[in-house]
């Protein structure tokens, strides 16, 4: 555990090339105004994977290591969609998981929103219509905001979100 | 003999059913109006998701298996649909009336069953698993996936090689380099061309960075499932770290679409620093877990996979290695010439396949120091008109990548793929009995199989 400590305190705060760090702390700081001003200081957000290649959820993974840390701003990744404000969903909307997907918004309580995550879910990405999919799935949910990219990086999530609390 | 995958295709007027093993390939002629094949299953239990795939996806009836459920087709899922058949043109389809999937499970006294999925808890993949339990104690489990079903076999048939390259890249974004290899080694094959050994290194070299990447991430993860939140934190910022390196190298953090027939001159000064410092990283990491005491009171003896079941079961990749199977597509002189070196564990356990990662990033890091040293631009010309069946495999950083494909007047005509992951989930049973329900998610992570590519 010493060496730990050691290791810790001199690594101490990792720092980011300067132009990143101050953009990235832009994007931090207006979302934490807006959680704060629209969810008391909690977005709760339920992540759904509805037939992704699974980059989009790596990037979403990504907004918890250390250089972005998404959840000091008040964003939180729930298990349950009953503890969902925002229903956060990936990938192509498949036949398999169409009434799952349904099922877990129907879970979340009002008011609610869903942001689609990635070009898959709109049918933007390179797949095309399958019999086995149900895309896009804005014919079947009422979308609130998208967050292009294939997949979006985590700052681009990041902003992302920022634009989607400022539209709501 | 391993065996390695089992499918089929449509010919003009039968079927064929081609069984790949690593020493030759077996395949029979099917009569098409009634067809019927022998099941494998008895002999190698893994073929028995390919053969009931294929009853889905064809319609072939598999004599004498042991289990006839659909696979791919869920609860609603029309019945009497078989869209691998070239006749069958549909580009949507509804909903049929739901029928009960019958999960597999243990009765007596006292034991229940709990069910998991297909949206789990995190981030992550939707899949199912079904549980049955005697207390905590787990008695059983079965594996029941395909949510994520795409049909990308399907959706490739009649497009060009090079148009379908996208969608390839993007099956298993963790795994896209190797897809994208496996791709590329397919049409290189169909064209009659030789690849220069530059580009052959240059994509040999994204490839290990892609293992990094991966391992890294697990390392993170299955530390966090045994409660040890630090070293997520530790290895997610190292992990964070390559995938801006290979955003660096290609422009991509997945390094989609990275693999072309072109390869510029890297920028080997600044991946030669990153190389050392993640290695001066890493040893500071194995060293410091290893003094943890609680988290190697969760790894060793947990979630065991017997060298003789593994080797029963054909598992690869990581799962493979760990429990003593000498499998890795990279034996070969191309690999051992630039510094590979075949890394097994003997004891099967979540220990085991934990330290194998460590081991593999090691090697990995000196492979891309010896293929860096050929940074020399380099090209291949391809164009197509192209005939033929080809395949390929390559190793991802799960395991074994088996892909081919029939090609004909330069348009797909079959696409088949096996992700390592199809093999490795009809595994991941073996390892329960004898563990706590709690200790499943350690288990699965410390294999960390793909869901998107085993579903297609
Ligand atoms: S948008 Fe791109 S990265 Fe995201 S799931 Fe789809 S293919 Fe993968």
């Amino acid at each position: 555990m010493i060496r730990f400590w050691e290791k810790r305190a001199k690594t101490s705060v990792v720092t980011e090339h300067p132009e990143l760090e101050t953009q990235i702390d832009q994007i931090r700081r207006s979302i934490k105004d807006e959680v704060k001003r629209k969810f008391a200081g909690s977005l709760a957000i339920r992540m759904v994977d509805s037939g992704s290649c699974n980059a989009c959820e790596a990037e979403c993974n990504a907004l918890s290591n250390p250089y972005y840390d998404l959840e000091r701003l008040g964003i939180r990744f729930v298990a349950s969609p009953r503890h969902a404000d925002v229903m956060l969903l990936s990938g192509l909307l498949t036949f398999n998981m169409y009434h799952h997907v349904m099922d877990a918004w129907a879970q979340i309580p009002e008011p609610k929103w869903s942001v689609t995550l990635g070009d898959c879910p709109l049918m933007n990405a390179p797949f095309q219509k399958s019999f086995a999919i149900k895309g896009p799935v804005a014919e079947h949910l009422p979308v609130a905001h998208h967050i292009p990219g294939c997949p979006p990086d985590p700052e681009t999530i990041m902003q992302g979100l920022l634009e989607f609390l400022k539209k709501i | 003999m391993r065996f390695v995958a089992r499918f089929a295709k449509e010919r003009q007027s039968s079927f064929e059913v081609i069984t790949v093993f690593d020493e030759k390939t077996e395949i029979e002629q099917i009569d098409k109006a009634d067809p019927v094949v022998e099941t494998i299953a008895t002999k190698y239990p893994a073929a028995i998701w390919f053969e009931r795939k294929m009853h889905d996806d064809f319609g072939i009836r598999i004599e004498g298996a042991f289990d006839h459920r659909p696979l791919v087709h869920q609860e609603r899922f029309p019945k009497d649909i078989h869209p691998m058949r070239k006749d069958f043109t549909e580009q949507s389809l509804d909903f049929a009336e739901y029928r009960p999937y019958k999960y597999e499970a243990i009765g007596g006294e006292g034991v229940f069953e709990v069910s998991v999925g297909p949206i789990h808890a995190g981030i992550i993949e939707p899949g199912h698993f079904h549980f049955s339990q005697a207390g905590e104690d787990i008695l059983h489990q079965e594996v029941r996936h395909f949510y994520k079903y795409r049909a990308i076999e399907k959706m490739v048939e009649g497009m060009d090689p090079l148009q379908a390259a996208p969608i390839i890249a993007r099956i298993s974004g963790n795994e896209s380099v190797a897809y994208q290899i496996a791709w590329r080694d397919i049409v290189v094959q169909a064209l009659g061309t030789v690849l220069p050994n530059a580009l052959l290194k240059r994509h040999a070299l994204l490839l290990e960075l892609e293992r990094i990447i991966h391992h890294l991430t697990d390392l993170g993860f299955i530390s966090n499932d045994a409660g040890f939140a630090a070293a997520l934190a530790f290895c997610s910022k190292l992990a964070e770290e390559a995938r801006r390196m290979m955003k660096h190298l290609t422009r991509h953090r997945f390094g989609f679409d990275a693999i072309t027939f072109e390869a510029d001159p890297l920028d080997i000064g600044a991946l030669g620093q990153w190389l050392d410092h993640l290695q001066e990283q890493m040893q500071w990491f194995r060293e410091w877990v290893i003094d943890i005491p609680s988290l190697w009171d969760r790894f060793d003896t947990t979630g065991i996979l017997t060298p003789y079941k593994a080797k029963k079961y054909d598992t690869v990749g990581i799962v493979a290695r760990a429990s003593g199977m000498a499998v890795d597509v990279r034996l070969n002189p191309f690999y051992l010439e630039h510094g590979f070196r075949m890394q097994t564990q003997s004891n099967g356990d979540v220990a085991a396949r934990f330290k194998l990662r460590l081991d593999e990033v090691a090697n990995s890091i000196e492979m891309m120091r010896r293929f860096m040293m050929d940074n020399a631009p380099s090209t291949c010309k391809v164009q197509s008109e192209a005939k033929g069946s080809y395949s390929a495999f390559v190793e991802s950083s799960i395991g074994e990548l088996f892909m081919t494909a029939d090609i004909k007047n330069g348009k797909i005509e079959r696409f088949f793929v096996r992700d390592p992951s199809f093999m490795n989930w009809q595994a991941l049973h073996l390892m329960m009995p004898g563990n706590i329900i709690a200790d499943f998610p350690l288990i699965n992570k410390s294999c960390d199989l793909s869901y998107a590519g085993n579903d297609l």
